[in-house]
């Protein structure tokens, strides 16, 4: 079973890579109290001005941009499960391939833009606030492929053999109620304060704690996963049945 | 699958049917792939046109105050159509992925179908979200700095017109895999008329030089001719993939993997993309 344990390895990447990310998100001193559009600019130019939040913006940022597509061997498994599922064809394995690379590579153009407004924090106070709002905008509505791949694979479950399910059903749920918790997230841009600002409980809070639980309630069912399939790989007559093509 | 999914509902209400579709039909998948892609460009269209004035594109060489007041009046329109493009644009994939799997089922390596996946599943970054993002932050603040909202405005346009490579070289991939197959997945016509699809992207360079013109992004060549080839092109395949899906035979066998092997000749033939 020389799959199933690299598989491993790239499964036990995440939590470190979690604790990673946990940490760069509490680093960034926008995120633990997330900065409102309705800032001025005066305001927006002090954050990054400020030398306590310098070093903190760029380290985290600087994380941010190592570990961020740590996130697709996550995907890779979740698209290894669905390769194993009752389907007729490879349509939905290559739907969330097509998914897996864009929402980290989106996330990166945000990381730049903080990046940016960083590294020449006396530039014109306009321009700053420009790459700002480049960064939260980018950041708050970099949904469209976390809600795709959410209602691919809830169809992934749906279609797959019901008597022989890879997934269970639940998971199919689960991942339809974050997709739907990812969209008030794609309006930010519609309001500068309240709860449908960037910083406000829809598009940071909701929306940020559902990809949270997705990552966490994936990787523990794609482990749960990968430690059957190794079980079951070890008896000689499972190896000659495989699931799926 | 039971032997009901050989009986076409013909009875019942259109919803009844399409219920049934949804449970028994062996090609749901290539079906909804299609259908949402279809669904995709019918959306795409009314948020581009008439919700965002996106498209047709305004002029280049508009000053600063011409351009601010575009995002002023378009203020809504902009934040409103781009929330929907932002909920909605993983629905490429499905697109990608049919065509991707059309070229499974050619005469040739996995090279091509891999390729065009993986360079089409990025091509919305650089061809279509950077242009949703900035143009929605334009709209956010509508009182910016002029200057910068101009800046805001190129880096729009010419980013969505601008991204040729990744469209040209794609197209090509699929054009070449078209030629070369032997089994007649595609008809030899769509494959040249892919080569229309991607010149289009090489008639749109000068976008990044000229600011007025039949070369300037909203130009006649640039735009106008290029839209129209699109048009047709987008039309062409998505007729092309419906024939694809009809014309596939997967009948009413086990699916792939759950029988033994000496039986499975059904989901061995269902199976032969499966990979």
């Amino acid at each position: 079973m020389r799959r199933a344990d690299g598989e491993l390895i790239l499964l036990w990447t995440l939590p470190v890579v979690a604790v990673i990310w946990i940490s760069a998100f509490f680093l960034f001193p926008g995120f633990a109290h997330p900065m409102s559009p309705s800032m001025t600019a005066a305001q927006v130019a002090a954050f990054y001005r400020d030398p306590a939040h310098l070093s903190r913006i760029r380290y985290s940022m600087i994380l941010f941009n190592w570990f961020a597509p740590g996130l697709i061997p996550l995907l890779m498994l979740i698209v290894m499960q669905v390769r194993r599922m009752a389907h007729r064809t490879p349509i939905l394995s290559y739907c969330l391939l097509a998914c897996s690379a864009g929402g980290p590579a989106i996330f990166l153009v945000a990381d730049v833009f903080w990046l940016l407004a960083a590294f020449q924090p006396a530039r014109d106070t306009q321009l700053t606030v420009l790459f700002n709002d480049l960064a939260w905008m980018t950041f708050t509505t970099a949904v469209p492929f976390l809600i795709a791949q959410s209602l691919f694979l809830a169809l992934a479950i749906y279609l797959d053999r019901p008597d022989r399910l890879v997934f269970r059903r639940w998971i199919a749920f689960f991942n339809i109620a974050v997709a739907a918790a990812l969209v008030p997230a794609a309006f930010t841009g519609l309001a500068l304060s309240g709860p449908m600002a960037w910083n406000g409980l829809l598009p940071f809070w909701v929306k940020n704690i559902a990809i949270a639980a997705w990552i966490v309630v994936m990787s523990v069912v794609i482990g749960q996963n990968i430690y059957r399939e190794r079980s079951e790989g070890s008896a000689p007559q499972a190896a000659e049945a495989p699931v799926a093509a | 699958m039971t032997g009901a999914t050989t009986e076409p509902a013909r009875a019942g209400s259109p919803l009844t049917r399409i219920a049934w579709h949804c449970r028994n039909n062996p090609k749901r998948e290539l079906w909804f792939a299609w259908y949402t892609t279809v669904i995709f460009y019918n959306i795409f269209f009314i948020v581009f046109f008439p919700v965002t004035h996106a498209q047709p594109p305004p002029h280049p060489y508009w000053s600063d105050a011409l351009v601010a007041n575009w995002f002023g009046h378009n203020h809504n329109g902009l934040l409103i159509g781009f929330g929907i493009i932002f909920t909605i644009a993983g629905a490429t994939a499905p697109q990608n992925a049919l065509i991707a799997y059309s070229m499974r089922r050619m005469s040739v390596s996995r090279v091509f179908p891999y390729t065009y996946l993986v360079m089409y599943s990025l091509s919305a970054i650089p061809g279509l979200l950077l242009l949703c993002v900035v143009l929605s932050v334009g709209a956010l603040r509508p009182g910016r700095d002029p200057a910068q909202l101009h800046w805001l405005y190129d880096f729009g346009f010419l980013s969505y017109t601008g991204t040729m490579g990744i469209f040209l070289i794609g197209s090509l991939v699929w054009m070449l895999a078209i030629l070369l197959d032997k089994n007649r997945v595609m008809p030899k016509w769509f494959g040249y008329l892919n080569l229309c699809n991607a010149l289009t992207e090489v008639v749109v360079a000068p976008a990044w030089i000229f600011h007025s013109g039949v070369f300037a992004w909203n130009g006649l060549i640039s735009w106008w001719v290029d839209m129209v080839v699109f048009g047709i092109y987008t039309g062409a395949f998505l007729i092309q993939l419906r024939n694809l899906i009809r014309r596939e035979d997967f009948g009413d066998g086990p699916l792939p993997g759950l029988t033994k092997k000496p039986e499975a000749t059904a989901a061995t033939l269902a199976g032969t993309a499966h990979d």
